[in-house]
Protein backbone atom coordinates (compact mmCIF):
# COMPACT_ATOMS: atom_id res chain seq x y z
CA UNK A 1 0.00 0.00 0.00
CA UNK A 2 3.00 2.25 1.62
CA UNK A 3 4.31 2.22 -1.94
CA UNK A 4 1.43 2.39 -4.07
CA UNK A 5 0.65 5.56 -2.25
CA UNK A 6 4.20 7.01 -3.40
CA UNK A 7 3.46 5.65 -7.16
CA UNK A 8 0.18 7.99 -7.33
CA UNK A 9 1.57 10.48 -9.57
CA UNK A 10 2.43 8.17 -12.53
CA UNK A 11 -1.31 6.14 -11.71
CA UNK A 12 -2.47 9.37 -12.78
CA UNK A 13 -0.39 9.70 -15.52
CA UNK A 14 -1.97 5.97 -16.33
CA UNK A 15 -5.66 7.04 -16.22
CA UNK A 16 -4.87 10.13 -17.92
CA UNK A 17 -3.05 8.29 -20.66
CA UNK A 18 -5.69 5.81 -20.84
CA UNK A 19 -8.76 8.49 -21.29
CA UNK A 20 -6.78 10.32 -23.80
CA UNK A 21 -6.65 7.08 -25.80
CA UNK A 22 -10.36 6.29 -25.40
CA UNK A 23 -11.16 10.01 -26.38
CA UNK A 24 -9.00 9.56 -29.47
CA UNK A 25 -10.51 6.07 -30.30
CA UNK A 26 -14.03 7.58 -30.26
CA UNK A 27 -13.16 10.41 -32.37
CA UNK A 28 -11.30 8.07 -34.74
CA UNK A 29 -14.47 6.09 -35.57
CA UNK A 30 -16.03 8.93 -36.94
CA UNK A 31 -12.83 10.10 -39.53
CA UNK A 32 -13.52 9.20 -42.94
CA UNK A 33 -11.25 6.27 -44.16
CA UNK A 34 -9.00 6.27 -47.07
CA UNK A 35 -10.58 4.01 -50.04
CA UNK A 36 -8.48 1.44 -51.02
CA UNK A 37 -9.56 0.71 -54.74
CA UNK A 38 -8.03 -2.80 -55.48
CA UNK A 39 -8.82 -2.56 -59.00
CA UNK A 40 -6.27 -1.84 -62.02
CA UNK A 41 -4.61 1.23 -61.25
CA UNK A 42 -1.05 0.68 -61.40
CA UNK A 43 1.07 -1.00 -63.64
CA UNK A 44 4.92 -1.69 -61.90
CA UNK A 45 8.10 -1.23 -64.28
CA UNK A 46 9.53 -4.57 -65.65
CA UNK A 47 12.60 -4.33 -63.27
CA UNK A 48 11.25 -3.72 -60.29
CA UNK A 49 8.13 -6.47 -61.36
CA UNK A 50 11.44 -8.78 -61.56
CA UNK A 51 13.14 -7.83 -58.49
CA UNK A 52 9.75 -7.85 -56.06
CA UNK A 53 9.92 -11.98 -57.49
CA UNK A 54 13.64 -12.40 -56.69
CA UNK A 55 14.97 -12.11 -60.21
CA UNK A 56 12.25 -15.09 -60.96
CA UNK A 57 10.82 -13.58 -64.73
CA UNK A 58 8.46 -16.72 -64.72
CA UNK A 59 7.23 -15.75 -61.48
CA UNK A 60 6.94 -12.04 -62.30
CA UNK A 61 4.82 -13.46 -64.74
CA UNK A 62 2.22 -15.55 -62.88
CA UNK A 63 2.02 -12.49 -59.89
CA UNK A 64 0.68 -10.44 -62.96
CA UNK A 65 -1.22 -12.72 -64.97
CA UNK A 66 -3.19 -13.48 -61.43
CA UNK A 67 -3.82 -10.04 -60.63
CA UNK A 68 -5.29 -9.46 -63.96
CA UNK A 69 -7.78 -12.74 -63.84
CA UNK A 70 -8.80 -11.73 -60.43
CA UNK A 71 -9.70 -8.25 -61.76
CA UNK A 72 -13.34 -7.56 -61.02
CA UNK A 73 -13.70 -5.50 -64.63
CA UNK A 74 -17.16 -4.67 -64.19
CA UNK A 75 -15.83 -1.96 -61.62
CA UNK A 76 -13.12 -1.10 -63.85
CA UNK A 77 -13.43 2.79 -65.03
CA UNK A 78 -12.28 3.11 -69.33
CA UNK A 79 -8.46 4.21 -68.53
CA UNK A 80 -8.10 1.42 -66.11
CA UNK A 81 -7.90 -1.19 -69.12
CA UNK A 82 -5.01 0.92 -70.30
CA UNK A 83 -3.19 -0.13 -66.80
CA UNK A 84 -4.72 -3.73 -67.66
CA UNK A 85 -3.43 -3.89 -71.16
CA UNK A 86 -0.14 -2.76 -69.93
CA UNK A 87 -0.20 -5.34 -66.84
CA UNK A 88 -0.69 -8.19 -69.70
CA UNK A 89 1.86 -6.53 -72.18
CA UNK A 90 4.45 -7.57 -69.48
CA UNK A 91 2.96 -10.90 -68.65
CA UNK A 92 3.54 -11.30 -72.48
CA UNK A 93 7.03 -9.74 -72.45
CA UNK A 94 7.71 -11.93 -69.03
CA UNK A 95 6.10 -15.48 -69.70
CA UNK A 96 5.10 -15.20 -73.95
CA UNK A 97 4.01 -18.62 -73.32
CA UNK A 98 1.31 -17.77 -70.70
CA UNK A 99 -1.74 -19.31 -71.82
CA UNK A 100 -4.58 -18.19 -69.29
CA UNK A 101 -2.79 -14.53 -70.41
CA UNK A 102 -3.16 -14.63 -73.95
CA UNK A 103 -6.66 -15.75 -73.56
CA UNK A 104 -8.35 -13.34 -70.78
CA UNK A 105 -6.30 -10.90 -73.28
CA UNK A 106 -8.12 -11.88 -76.07
CA UNK A 107 -11.59 -11.84 -74.10
CA UNK A 108 -11.54 -8.55 -72.69
CA UNK A 109 -9.16 -6.29 -74.23
CA UNK A 110 -10.57 -5.61 -77.90
CA UNK A 111 -13.51 -4.70 -76.90
CA UNK A 112 -12.18 -1.72 -74.71
CA UNK A 113 -9.80 -0.18 -77.46
CA UNK A 114 -6.75 -2.12 -76.11
CA UNK A 115 -6.87 -3.60 -79.56
CA UNK A 116 -2.97 -2.48 -80.12
CA UNK A 117 -1.86 -4.28 -76.62
CA UNK A 118 -3.83 -7.57 -77.42
CA UNK A 119 -2.16 -7.94 -81.03
CA UNK A 120 1.35 -7.33 -79.30
CA UNK A 121 0.27 -10.33 -76.26
CA UNK A 122 -0.99 -12.50 -78.81
CA UNK A 123 2.13 -12.16 -81.59
CA UNK A 124 4.65 -12.94 -79.28
CA UNK A 125 2.64 -16.09 -77.82
CA UNK A 126 1.61 -17.14 -81.46
CA UNK A 127 5.59 -16.70 -82.21
CA UNK A 128 6.51 -19.42 -78.89
CA UNK A 129 3.76 -21.30 -79.44
CA UNK A 130 4.01 -23.21 -82.28
CA UNK A 131 1.95 -25.80 -81.16
CA UNK A 132 -0.89 -24.15 -80.78
CA UNK A 133 -3.37 -22.18 -83.22
CA UNK A 134 -5.35 -19.97 -80.96
CA UNK A 135 -2.68 -17.10 -80.58
CA UNK A 136 -2.92 -16.23 -84.16
CA UNK A 137 -6.58 -17.29 -84.88
CA UNK A 138 -7.27 -14.84 -82.12
CA UNK A 139 -4.91 -11.92 -84.01
CA UNK A 140 -6.69 -12.41 -87.21
CA UNK A 141 -9.63 -12.21 -85.80
CA UNK A 142 -8.97 -9.26 -84.34
CA UNK A 143 -7.37 -7.90 -87.90
CA UNK A 144 -10.93 -8.66 -89.07
CA UNK A 145 -12.82 -7.43 -86.78
CA UNK A 146 -11.57 -4.59 -85.11
CA UNK A 147 -8.63 -3.19 -87.45
CA UNK A 148 -10.71 -3.88 -90.58
CA UNK A 149 -7.92 -5.45 -92.50
CA UNK A 150 -9.12 -8.50 -94.55
CA UNK A 151 -5.41 -8.96 -95.87
CA UNK A 152 -4.06 -9.19 -92.67
CA UNK A 153 -6.25 -11.30 -91.10
CA UNK A 154 -6.41 -13.31 -93.76
CA UNK A 155 -2.70 -13.98 -93.86
CA UNK A 156 -2.31 -14.62 -90.03
CA UNK A 157 -5.35 -17.29 -90.41
CA UNK A 158 -3.44 -19.31 -92.46
CA UNK A 159 -0.39 -19.08 -90.21
CA UNK A 160 -3.08 -20.62 -87.77
CA UNK A 161 -4.50 -23.04 -90.26
CA UNK A 162 -0.60 -24.54 -90.02
CA UNK A 163 -0.96 -25.20 -86.66
CA UNK A 164 -3.96 -26.95 -86.49
CA UNK A 165 -3.39 -31.33 -86.02
CA UNK A 166 -6.35 -31.96 -88.03
CA UNK A 167 -6.64 -31.59 -91.83
CA UNK A 168 -10.01 -30.69 -92.58
CA UNK A 169 -9.83 -28.40 -89.91
CA UNK A 170 -6.80 -26.86 -91.41
CA UNK A 171 -8.63 -27.04 -94.64
CA UNK A 172 -11.87 -24.89 -93.16
CA UNK A 173 -9.55 -22.40 -91.73
CA UNK A 174 -7.65 -21.84 -94.48
CA UNK A 175 -11.05 -21.23 -96.31
CA UNK A 176 -12.07 -18.73 -94.01
CA UNK A 177 -8.20 -16.88 -95.06
CA UNK A 178 -9.29 -16.74 -98.39
CA UNK A 179 -12.44 -16.06 -98.07
CA UNK A 180 -11.57 -13.04 -95.82
CA UNK A 181 -9.01 -12.41 -98.29
CA UNK A 182 -11.87 -11.43 -100.87
CA UNK A 183 -12.47 -8.62 -98.72
CA UNK A 184 -9.59 -7.03 -99.23
CA UNK A 185 -10.16 -3.33 -100.69
CA UNK A 186 -6.82 -4.08 -102.59
CA UNK A 187 -7.95 -6.69 -105.18
CA UNK A 188 -4.35 -7.00 -106.26
CA UNK A 189 -3.26 -7.52 -102.65
CA UNK A 190 -6.47 -10.77 -102.69
CA UNK A 191 -5.39 -12.50 -105.44
CA UNK A 192 -1.22 -12.40 -104.02
CA UNK A 193 -2.55 -13.91 -101.04
CA UNK A 194 -4.68 -16.76 -102.38
CA UNK A 195 -2.08 -17.38 -105.07
CA UNK A 196 0.11 -17.89 -102.04
CA UNK A 197 -2.58 -20.04 -100.57
CA UNK A 198 -2.63 -22.08 -103.59
CA UNK A 199 0.94 -23.12 -103.82
CA UNK A 200 0.93 -23.93 -100.03
CA UNK A 201 -2.50 -26.48 -100.63
CA UNK A 202 -1.63 -29.98 -100.59
CA UNK A 203 -5.05 -31.45 -101.40
CA UNK A 204 -5.99 -31.26 -105.16
CA UNK A 205 -9.45 -30.39 -104.42
CA UNK A 206 -9.04 -27.52 -102.33
CA UNK A 207 -6.42 -26.29 -104.71
CA UNK A 208 -9.08 -26.07 -107.62
CA UNK A 209 -11.58 -24.34 -105.28
CA UNK A 210 -8.89 -21.48 -104.20
CA UNK A 211 -8.00 -21.41 -107.85
CA UNK A 212 -11.71 -20.46 -108.72
CA UNK A 213 -11.37 -17.61 -105.94
CA UNK A 214 -7.78 -16.45 -107.72
CA UNK A 215 -10.54 -16.27 -110.98
CA UNK A 216 -12.99 -14.89 -109.52
CA UNK A 217 -11.19 -12.14 -108.07
CA UNK A 218 -9.47 -11.42 -111.25
CA UNK A 219 -13.02 -10.78 -112.88
CA UNK A 220 -13.43 -8.50 -110.11
CA UNK A 221 -10.59 -6.32 -111.03
CA UNK A 222 -11.84 -6.36 -114.52
CA UNK A 223 -14.69 -5.39 -113.34
CA UNK A 224 -13.46 -2.51 -111.41
CA UNK A 225 -11.16 -1.35 -113.83
CA UNK A 226 -14.26 -0.96 -116.58
CA UNK A 227 -16.12 0.58 -114.02
CA UNK A 228 -13.23 3.40 -113.67
CA UNK A 229 -13.12 3.38 -117.42
CA UNK A 230 -17.41 4.28 -117.50
CA UNK A 231 -16.62 6.89 -114.90
CA UNK A 232 -13.74 8.68 -116.67
CA UNK A 233 -15.93 8.39 -120.06
CA UNK A 234 -19.38 9.27 -118.83
CA UNK A 235 -18.32 11.68 -115.70
CA UNK A 236 -20.27 9.56 -113.46
CA UNK A 237 -20.25 6.07 -111.87
CA UNK A 238 -21.70 3.04 -113.45
CA UNK A 239 -25.58 2.17 -112.24
CA UNK A 240 -25.26 -1.55 -112.93
CA UNK A 241 -23.14 -4.25 -114.54
CA UNK A 242 -25.19 -4.68 -117.44
CA UNK A 243 -24.22 -1.00 -118.43
CA UNK A 244 -20.55 -2.02 -118.23
CA UNK A 245 -21.76 -4.11 -121.76
CA UNK A 246 -24.13 -2.20 -123.13
CA UNK A 247 -21.66 0.88 -123.10
CA UNK A 248 -19.36 -1.14 -124.98
CA UNK A 249 -16.42 -1.10 -122.53
CA UNK A 250 -17.05 -4.84 -121.79
CA UNK A 251 -17.82 -7.31 -124.71
CA UNK A 252 -19.57 -9.95 -121.65
CA UNK A 253 -20.23 -9.77 -118.09
CA UNK A 254 -17.98 -12.49 -116.78
CA UNK A 255 -19.16 -15.69 -115.50
CA UNK A 256 -18.45 -16.12 -111.97
CA UNK A 257 -17.31 -19.77 -111.57
CA UNK A 258 -19.02 -20.00 -108.01
CA UNK A 259 -22.67 -18.44 -109.68
CA UNK A 260 -22.74 -15.96 -106.69
CA UNK A 261 -21.88 -13.00 -109.53
CA UNK A 262 -20.99 -9.51 -108.34
CA UNK A 263 -22.90 -6.52 -107.02
CA UNK A 264 -22.47 -3.22 -105.21
CA UNK A 265 -21.64 -2.43 -101.85
CA UNK A 266 -23.15 -0.09 -99.48
CA UNK A 267 -20.38 2.27 -100.17
CA UNK A 268 -21.64 1.73 -104.34
CA UNK A 269 -18.28 -0.22 -105.20
CA UNK A 270 -18.56 -3.52 -107.06
CA UNK A 271 -18.30 -6.65 -105.27
CA UNK A 272 -18.34 -9.69 -105.05
CA UNK A 273 -21.84 -11.28 -104.23
CA UNK A 274 -21.71 -13.94 -101.32
CA UNK A 275 -24.71 -15.49 -102.18
CA UNK A 276 -26.74 -16.50 -105.45
CA UNK A 277 -28.72 -14.09 -106.82
CA UNK A 278 -32.27 -13.96 -106.16
CA UNK A 279 -34.53 -15.71 -109.00
CA UNK B 1 38.24 -33.78 -47.12
CA UNK B 2 35.83 -36.64 -47.50
CA UNK B 3 35.55 -36.46 -43.70
CA UNK B 4 34.65 -32.81 -43.81
CA UNK B 5 32.10 -33.64 -46.58
CA UNK B 6 30.46 -36.41 -44.54
CA UNK B 7 30.86 -34.40 -41.06
CA UNK B 8 28.74 -31.12 -42.90
CA UNK B 9 26.13 -34.05 -44.19
CA UNK B 10 26.01 -35.44 -40.41
CA UNK B 11 25.65 -32.00 -39.41
CA UNK B 12 22.76 -30.56 -41.62
CA UNK B 13 20.86 -33.93 -41.29
CA UNK B 14 21.30 -33.46 -37.85
CA UNK B 15 19.92 -30.20 -37.76
CA UNK B 16 16.40 -29.34 -37.89
CA UNK B 17 16.73 -28.92 -41.43
CA UNK B 18 14.76 -32.06 -42.66
CA UNK B 19 12.17 -31.28 -41.26
CA UNK B 20 12.06 -27.82 -42.30
CA UNK B 21 12.65 -28.96 -45.80
CA UNK B 22 9.13 -31.06 -45.05
CA UNK B 23 7.36 -27.90 -43.70
CA UNK B 24 8.57 -25.94 -46.35
CA UNK B 25 7.61 -28.96 -48.70
CA UNK B 26 4.03 -28.70 -47.24
CA UNK B 27 3.59 -25.13 -47.63
CA UNK B 28 5.05 -25.51 -51.24
CA UNK B 29 2.77 -28.09 -52.16
CA UNK B 30 -0.04 -25.74 -51.06
CA UNK B 31 0.60 -22.43 -52.77
CA UNK B 32 1.12 -24.69 -56.04
CA UNK B 33 -2.31 -26.15 -55.65
CA UNK B 34 -4.02 -23.09 -54.89
CA UNK B 35 -2.45 -21.06 -57.44
CA UNK B 36 -3.87 -23.49 -60.11
CA UNK B 37 -7.03 -22.32 -58.89
CA UNK B 38 -6.57 -18.96 -60.54
CA UNK B 39 -5.95 -20.42 -63.78
CA UNK B 40 -8.93 -21.02 -65.84
CA UNK B 41 -7.19 -23.21 -68.91
CA UNK B 42 -3.93 -24.68 -67.68
CA UNK B 43 -4.29 -25.42 -63.67
CA UNK B 44 -1.40 -28.08 -63.91
CA UNK B 45 1.05 -25.52 -65.75
CA UNK B 46 0.74 -22.67 -63.21
CA UNK B 47 1.32 -25.12 -60.76
CA UNK B 48 4.10 -26.17 -61.33
CA UNK B 49 5.72 -22.71 -62.75
CA UNK B 50 4.92 -21.27 -59.47
CA UNK B 51 6.02 -24.47 -57.72
CA UNK B 52 9.42 -24.23 -59.48
CA UNK B 53 9.46 -20.68 -58.50
CA UNK B 54 8.99 -21.63 -55.23
CA UNK B 55 11.73 -24.36 -55.12
CA UNK B 56 14.28 -22.59 -56.52
CA UNK B 57 13.21 -19.72 -53.53
CA UNK B 58 13.97 -22.79 -51.38
CA UNK B 59 17.04 -24.59 -52.61
CA UNK B 60 18.48 -20.73 -52.39
CA UNK B 61 17.30 -20.33 -48.74
CA UNK B 62 18.92 -23.79 -48.08
CA UNK B 63 22.47 -23.08 -49.95
CA UNK B 64 22.85 -19.72 -47.78
CA UNK B 65 21.76 -21.16 -44.33
CA UNK B 66 24.19 -24.22 -44.80
CA UNK B 67 26.61 -22.38 -45.66
CA UNK B 68 25.42 -19.87 -43.02
CA UNK B 69 25.56 -23.01 -40.33
CA UNK B 70 28.36 -25.15 -41.41
CA UNK B 71 31.23 -22.40 -42.54
CA UNK B 72 30.54 -18.77 -41.10
CA UNK B 73 29.17 -19.97 -37.94
CA UNK B 74 32.22 -22.56 -37.16
CA UNK B 75 34.61 -19.42 -38.23
CA UNK B 76 32.66 -16.97 -35.77
CA UNK B 77 32.58 -19.39 -33.08
CA UNK B 78 36.28 -19.98 -33.89
CA UNK B 79 35.06 -23.95 -33.90
CA UNK B 80 37.07 -24.01 -36.88
CA UNK B 81 40.30 -24.58 -35.29
CA UNK B 82 39.23 -28.20 -34.32
CA UNK B 83 39.05 -29.05 -37.77
CA UNK B 84 42.01 -26.76 -39.07
CA UNK B 85 44.26 -29.00 -36.43
CA UNK B 86 44.34 -31.74 -38.43
CA UNK B 87 47.50 -32.21 -40.66
CA UNK B 88 45.65 -31.40 -44.00
CA UNK B 89 45.73 -28.23 -45.94
CA UNK B 90 42.72 -25.47 -45.16
CA UNK B 91 41.76 -26.41 -48.42
CA UNK B 92 40.54 -29.56 -48.16
CA UNK B 93 38.04 -28.38 -45.47
CA UNK B 94 36.60 -25.98 -47.57
CA UNK B 95 36.51 -28.19 -50.41
CA UNK B 96 34.84 -30.75 -47.89
CA UNK B 97 32.27 -28.03 -46.41
CA UNK B 98 31.07 -27.22 -50.41
CA UNK B 99 30.69 -31.19 -51.10
CA UNK B 100 28.27 -31.64 -47.98
CA UNK B 101 26.56 -28.80 -49.02
CA UNK B 102 26.00 -29.87 -52.28
CA UNK B 103 25.12 -33.16 -51.31
CA UNK B 104 22.13 -31.61 -48.79
CA UNK B 105 21.06 -28.93 -51.51
CA UNK B 106 20.39 -32.26 -54.01
CA UNK B 107 18.34 -34.55 -50.96
CA UNK B 108 16.23 -31.18 -50.62
CA UNK B 109 15.84 -30.55 -54.13
CA UNK B 110 14.83 -34.29 -55.08
CA UNK B 111 12.43 -34.19 -51.70
CA UNK B 112 10.58 -30.82 -53.06
CA UNK B 113 10.81 -31.91 -56.53
CA UNK B 114 9.05 -35.44 -55.43
CA UNK B 115 6.13 -33.47 -53.73
CA UNK B 116 5.66 -30.93 -56.48
CA UNK B 117 5.82 -33.59 -58.98
CA UNK B 118 2.66 -35.57 -56.87
CA UNK B 119 0.96 -32.02 -56.64
CA UNK B 120 0.80 -31.14 -60.15
CA UNK B 121 0.09 -35.12 -61.64
CA UNK B 122 -2.83 -34.92 -59.16
CA UNK B 123 -4.17 -31.49 -60.29
CA UNK B 124 -4.47 -33.03 -63.61
CA UNK B 125 -6.95 -35.78 -62.70
CA UNK B 126 -9.58 -32.86 -62.11
CA UNK B 127 -9.55 -31.26 -65.56
CA UNK B 128 -7.22 -32.48 -68.82
CA UNK B 129 -5.47 -29.32 -70.01
CA UNK B 130 -5.18 -28.38 -74.08
CA UNK B 131 -1.50 -28.76 -73.75
CA UNK B 132 -0.43 -31.35 -70.98
CA UNK B 133 2.83 -30.76 -68.98
CA UNK B 134 5.71 -32.79 -69.26
CA UNK B 135 6.45 -34.40 -66.11
CA UNK B 136 9.55 -36.82 -67.12
CA UNK B 137 12.93 -35.85 -68.44
CA UNK B 138 12.37 -32.21 -68.88
CA UNK B 139 11.21 -32.04 -65.42
CA UNK B 140 13.95 -33.45 -63.68
CA UNK B 141 16.03 -31.75 -65.82
CA UNK B 142 14.52 -28.41 -64.74
CA UNK B 143 15.22 -29.48 -60.95
CA UNK B 144 18.63 -30.30 -61.30
CA UNK B 145 19.03 -26.13 -63.63
CA UNK B 146 17.88 -25.42 -60.32
CA UNK B 147 19.84 -27.22 -57.86
CA UNK B 148 22.97 -25.59 -60.10
CA UNK B 149 21.81 -22.37 -59.62
CA UNK B 150 21.90 -23.03 -55.67
CA UNK B 151 25.02 -24.34 -55.80
CA UNK B 152 26.62 -21.43 -57.53
CA UNK B 153 25.10 -18.86 -54.98
CA UNK B 154 26.41 -21.47 -52.39
CA UNK B 155 29.67 -21.59 -53.80
CA UNK B 156 29.54 -17.37 -53.68
CA UNK B 157 28.10 -17.45 -50.04
CA UNK B 158 31.23 -20.05 -49.50
CA UNK B 159 33.29 -17.27 -50.67
CA UNK B 160 32.06 -14.52 -48.73
CA UNK B 161 32.32 -16.62 -45.56
CA UNK B 162 36.08 -16.88 -45.94
CA UNK B 163 36.86 -13.29 -45.55
CA UNK B 164 33.62 -11.79 -43.52
CA UNK B 165 33.94 -10.66 -40.12
CA UNK B 166 30.37 -9.50 -39.80
CA UNK B 167 28.01 -12.89 -38.87
CA UNK B 168 25.46 -12.13 -41.60
CA UNK B 169 27.50 -11.15 -44.47
CA UNK B 170 27.44 -14.41 -46.19
CA UNK B 171 23.60 -14.70 -45.93
CA UNK B 172 23.17 -10.89 -46.65
CA UNK B 173 25.50 -11.07 -49.86
CA UNK B 174 24.21 -14.22 -51.19
CA UNK B 175 20.69 -13.34 -51.43
CA UNK B 176 21.78 -10.06 -53.03
CA UNK B 177 23.93 -11.96 -55.32
CA UNK B 178 20.50 -14.72 -55.89
CA UNK B 179 18.80 -12.13 -56.83
CA UNK B 180 21.23 -9.95 -58.97
CA UNK B 181 22.31 -13.16 -60.62
CA UNK B 182 18.53 -13.94 -61.49
CA UNK B 183 17.58 -11.29 -62.58
CA UNK B 184 20.27 -10.45 -64.92
CA UNK B 185 19.35 -12.12 -68.13
CA UNK B 186 15.43 -10.41 -68.01
CA UNK B 187 17.17 -6.77 -67.80
CA UNK B 188 19.87 -7.56 -70.04
CA UNK B 189 17.29 -9.10 -72.90
CA UNK B 190 15.02 -5.90 -71.98
CA UNK B 191 17.86 -3.53 -72.84
CA UNK B 192 19.04 -5.10 -75.61
CA UNK B 193 15.81 -5.09 -77.53
CA UNK B 194 15.68 -1.34 -76.53
CA UNK B 195 13.72 -0.78 -73.50
CA UNK B 196 10.32 -0.25 -75.19
CA UNK B 197 12.19 3.13 -76.11
CA UNK B 198 12.79 4.40 -72.73
CA UNK B 199 16.30 6.30 -73.24
CA UNK B 200 16.77 6.92 -69.66
CA UNK B 201 16.91 3.21 -68.76
CA UNK B 202 18.94 2.33 -72.33
CA UNK B 203 21.95 4.64 -70.44
CA UNK B 204 21.84 1.60 -68.30
CA UNK B 205 22.64 -0.65 -70.55
CA UNK B 206 26.93 0.06 -70.66
CA UNK B 207 26.40 -0.70 -66.89
CA UNK B 208 24.51 -4.28 -67.46
CA UNK B 209 27.15 -4.96 -69.98
CA UNK B 210 30.37 -4.40 -67.58
CA UNK B 211 28.00 -6.48 -64.33
CA UNK B 212 28.21 -9.67 -66.74
CA UNK B 213 31.69 -10.20 -66.58
CA UNK B 214 31.43 -10.39 -62.91
CA UNK B 215 28.46 -11.82 -62.45
CA UNK B 216 27.13 -15.02 -64.00
CA UNK B 217 23.33 -15.02 -66.05
CA UNK B 218 21.62 -17.27 -63.74
CA UNK B 219 18.56 -17.53 -65.74
CA UNK B 220 20.70 -19.89 -68.40
CA UNK B 221 20.11 -22.25 -65.67
CA UNK B 222 16.40 -22.26 -65.78
CA UNK B 223 14.77 -24.69 -68.09
CA UNK B 224 11.13 -24.74 -66.95
CA UNK B 225 9.66 -23.75 -70.05
CA UNK B 226 10.72 -27.17 -71.17
CA UNK B 227 8.44 -29.49 -68.93
CA UNK B 228 5.72 -26.14 -69.01
CA UNK B 229 5.22 -25.78 -73.24
CA UNK B 230 7.72 -28.79 -74.41
CA UNK B 231 9.83 -25.98 -75.85
CA UNK B 232 13.27 -27.56 -75.44
CA UNK B 233 15.96 -25.16 -74.75
CA UNK B 234 18.72 -25.15 -77.41
CA UNK B 235 21.52 -27.60 -76.55
CA UNK B 236 24.08 -25.26 -77.25
CA UNK B 237 22.32 -22.73 -74.49
CA UNK B 238 22.43 -25.23 -72.05
CA UNK B 239 25.60 -26.61 -72.62
CA UNK B 240 27.47 -22.85 -72.53
CA UNK B 241 25.23 -22.63 -69.03
CA UNK B 242 26.23 -25.72 -67.42
CA UNK B 243 29.92 -24.55 -68.98
CA UNK B 244 29.60 -20.71 -67.04
CA UNK B 245 28.22 -22.50 -63.91
CA UNK B 246 31.23 -24.60 -63.12
CA UNK B 247 33.51 -22.08 -64.07
CA UNK B 248 32.11 -19.97 -61.87
CA UNK B 249 32.31 -22.07 -58.78
CA UNK B 250 36.01 -23.39 -59.57
CA UNK B 251 37.06 -19.97 -59.46
CA UNK B 252 35.04 -19.05 -56.47
CA UNK B 253 36.34 -22.20 -54.54
CA UNK B 254 39.13 -21.27 -55.42
CA UNK B 255 39.14 -17.52 -54.67
CA UNK B 256 37.73 -19.14 -50.86
CA UNK B 257 40.31 -21.69 -50.64
CA UNK B 258 43.07 -18.76 -51.19
CA UNK B 259 41.54 -16.90 -48.82
CA UNK B 260 40.84 -19.08 -46.07
CA UNK B 261 43.97 -20.27 -46.65
CA UNK B 262 45.82 -17.02 -45.90
CA UNK B 263 43.32 -15.89 -42.76
CA UNK B 264 44.76 -15.61 -39.81
CA UNK B 265 42.62 -16.49 -37.06
CA UNK B 266 44.27 -15.37 -34.00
Amino acid sequence: MTSLRKQWPVAIMAVLLALTFAAITQRLKSAPRQMVVVEMQVALPLFVQVFLAMGDRYLAANIAAIRALVVSTEKMKPEDYAILGKVQKDVSWLNPAHEDNYYIAFAILPQYGEVDATQTILARASRVRFFDYQPAFFYGFNQWYYKHDPAGAAAWMREAALKLPDPDQQLTMQNMAARWADKAQDTELAIRIVEAMVKEARRKDFRVYLEQRVARLRQLQQLKMAAESYHERFGAPVPNLQELVNSGILPALPQDPFGFGFGFDRQGNIALRTSPPPS
Amino acid sequence: MWQFMLSAGRAGLRSRSIQSILILGALLMGVAYLSASFSPRQPQTVALDVGLSGLRITLILFSLFWVQELVAREIERRTVLFSLTYPVPRGRYIVGRYLGVLGLLALAALLLGLLLWVVVLGLGKGYAQGFSVVLGLPYWSTVAGLWIDAAVVAAFALWVSTFSTVPMLPLALGLAFAVGGKSLGAVAEYLARGADGDQALMRLAPVIEAIQWVLPDLSRLDFRAWPMYDLAPASQAVELGLLMAASYVALLLTLAVMTFTCRDFE
